[in-house]
């Protein structure tokens, strides 16, 4: 009941993202449609991915750091793009992929970094140090792309920010195909984890003596959920609140049993961002609104009802 | 309104009877708009300036005044150590703040609005009474009043564009803008012309479906004039004007600013889009992509 219940909201949300939007398409010329096929499917879908995505990374991340607060960009990623996107523009790299290549290469040298400071107490990943160190890391980084903002010239340099909180603007087929070949990788790696990221919750010894390989999970948790927010941030920029939320919000549905905890939270987070992306592009049509707004409007209302229910109950 | 209101309250602050504005005209002056200083260069004060921004490129004489960084927002060391006995600020949140650190440390700083083609004339003004060139500045003000009255080319303009400001997420500029209302006058009609805001954010649906003729894009004045990079991106590919390669390539230096220029920028767009046009035609597309 629950299942079928999300599946009907993904796809009331896709549909949602390819009939509706600020131009006028006739639904007799909804197939036929350039706007429909080359600009609204390929950005539903992207945002479906990109939710998707950011809802399993943090799910991922809240078991592994044990930490509610948990949200894929507070590893340091978001501040890594960042950095990327501003040194690409620095230096007039050319191409139209330049960008997002750029803040993906950004973000994974952030994840190389605060994955070295977790390990600094040893050979054993800490949870603790790896928020300190994402937020350590990302600072630092932002410290860098501001210090790079203000001396350097070119006045595009501003936009930069931009870039990084743009949202789903630069959806294309490219984008889609890109996301769907590389997500399914780290999607793959963490849905296996799921056994052990149930131990997890027990304290690290506790799962260590029911049989979890502690330091093996931790690790490819890490990496996974790191290397799906990085994808999300090179496509989409920074959205918040959905890897925020959408766990939290699955886990008061579905339990705290990762085998169904992760493909809700991929499908609920799939839908949310799909949603909230039309309702981005329509609400104040012909102007846009930014759609980590919408994300937050959205998700924190549902997650107070839930809460209250849940508290309730 | 109420920011036309606050400008005339910050002249008034301005010209406090201190003894400095009224008798003395500014000898050494630190201007922080490109615009400010193209027409103190136009008035014949250009002398006088001891201290620009980093983005002040023109007149070419304006490049051997020292710099005193990119003005957003000032850095009022620097600007002190000029010792100017007048300074001159876009109306702008920061830049009011730092008109109060000047006068503050005894420097006179004034705040002028300079937003549209209609607040040309009165800026002219405001700087030849600070200099004490009114004569100049007044002849020049009247050719900039005219700008704005002068009636466009046609009443009903057939040549349509969009400002591209950026391109993820699209920002494009609207009807509230100096870029809008230089279109308009030379006979373009800008597709965003009904969003009140100066600039926009919008979706790329939108810019397709407004269908412009021509994409508009300001260039940076040192890079060789090329087709924008998100020209090459697939999603933009949907835009019509993108698919042909219709761009118009502004250098920011002329069409970004309004200023004594404004009149030949407004000449060269009119140039541009009328030998364009010429262009398109002679270069019809083979098939025209199928239109909604």
């Amino acid at each position: 009941m629950r299942w079928t219940l999300l599946v009907v909201v993904a796809v009331l949300a896709l549909i949602a993202g390819v009939v509706l939007g600020p131009a006028a398409v006739p639904l007799s010329e909804l197939l036929r449609s350039d706007i429909v096929w080359n600009l609204r499917a390929p950005r539903a879908l992207l945002a479906f991915l990109v939710g998707g995505s950011l809802g399993v990374a943090g799910a991922g991340l809240q078991a592994l750091v044990r930490n509610p607060l948990a949200d894929p960009f507070l590893l340091g990623l978001s501040g890594g793009a960042g950095l990327g996107a501003v040194v690409a523009i620095a230096l007039h790299l050319p191409g139209p992929w330049a960008l997002p290549i750029a803040a993906f290469v950004g973000a994974l040298a952030a994840l190389g970094l605060v994955y070295r400071l977790g390990l600094i107490g040893g050979a054993s990943l800490d949870p603790r140090i790896l928020l300190l160190g994402g937020v350590a890391i990302g600072a630092f980084a932002a410290a860098i792309t501001t210090a790079i903002v203000s001396l350097a010239d070119a006045a595009e340099l501003r936009n930069a920010f931009l870039w990084l909180w743009g949202g789903l603007s630069g959806a294309s087929w490219d984008s889609v195909l890109l996301v769907a070949l590389y997500a399914p990788i780290p999607l793959a790696v963490l849905l296996a984890a799921s056994r052990p990221l149930d131990l997890l919750a027990l304290g690290e010894e506790s799962a260590g003596y029911l049989g979890a390989d502690v330091e093996a999970v931790k690790r490819r948790v890490y990496l996974a959920a790191s290397l799906l927010t990085a994808a999300a941030v090179a496509v989409s920029g920074v959205i918040g609140f959905v890897g925020l939320v959408v766990p939290h919000i699955s886990r008061l549905v579905w339990g705290h049993r990762h085998r169904s905890l992760l493909p809700a939270a991929f499908v609920g987070g799939g839908a949310l961002l799909a949603f909230a992306d039309t309702l981005a592009r329509t609400v104040v049509a012909p102007r846009e609104l930014p759609v980590g707004v919408v994300t937050a409007l959205i998700g924190v209302p549902v997650f107070a009802l839930l809460l209250r229910r849940w508290t309730i109950a | 309104m109420p920011r036309r209101f606050l400008f005339a309250v910050l002249i008034l602050a301005a010209c406090r009877p201190d003894g400095r504005t009224a008798g003395r005209p500014a000898q050494r002056i630190v201007s922080l708009l490109p615009s400010f200083t193209e027409i103190l260069f136009a008035i014949g004060a250009g002398d006088r300036i001891v201290g620009r921004t980093q983005w002040c490129d023109y007149p070419p004489a304006a490049l051997a005044i020292p710099s005193v960084g990119d003005g957003m927002p000032p850095n009022i060391e620097a600007v002190a150590a000029r010792k100017p006995d007048l300074v001159v600020l876009y109306n702008s949140g920061p830049n009011v703040t730092a008109a109060k650190q000047l006068e503050r440390i005894g420097i006179h700083a004034v705040l002028l609005d300079l937003n549209r083609l209609e607040d040309l004339g009165p800026a002219a003004r405001a700087l030849g009474r600070l200099t004490g060139l009114e004569q100049r500045a007044e002849s020049l003000a009247t050719v900039l009043d005219s700008l704005p009255r002068q009636p466009p080319p046609t009443s009903r303009p057939s040549t349509t564009l969009a400002f591209i400001v950026w391109d993820n997420p699209p920002i494009i500029i609207g009807h509230g803008s100096y870029l809008d209302q230089l279109a308009a006058q030379a006979g373009a009609r800008n597709v965003f012309g009904d969003i009140a805001a100066p600039s926009a954010q919008v979706s790329l649906e939108t810019i397709v479906a407004r269908d412009p003729q021509w994409i508009a894009v300001l260039a940076d004045s040192a890079a060789p004039p090329a087709p924008p990079a998100f020209a090459k991106r697939r999603e933009w590919r949907a835009v019509r004007a993108v698919r042909d390669g219709h761009f118009l390539l502004l250098p920011g230096s002329l069409f970004g600013r309004p200023g004594p220029r404004s009149g030949e920028a407004i000449r060269r767009l009119r140039a541009l889009l009328a030998g364009n046009e010429m262009g398109a035609q002679h270069a019809a597309p083979l098939h025209e992509a199928p239109r909604r």
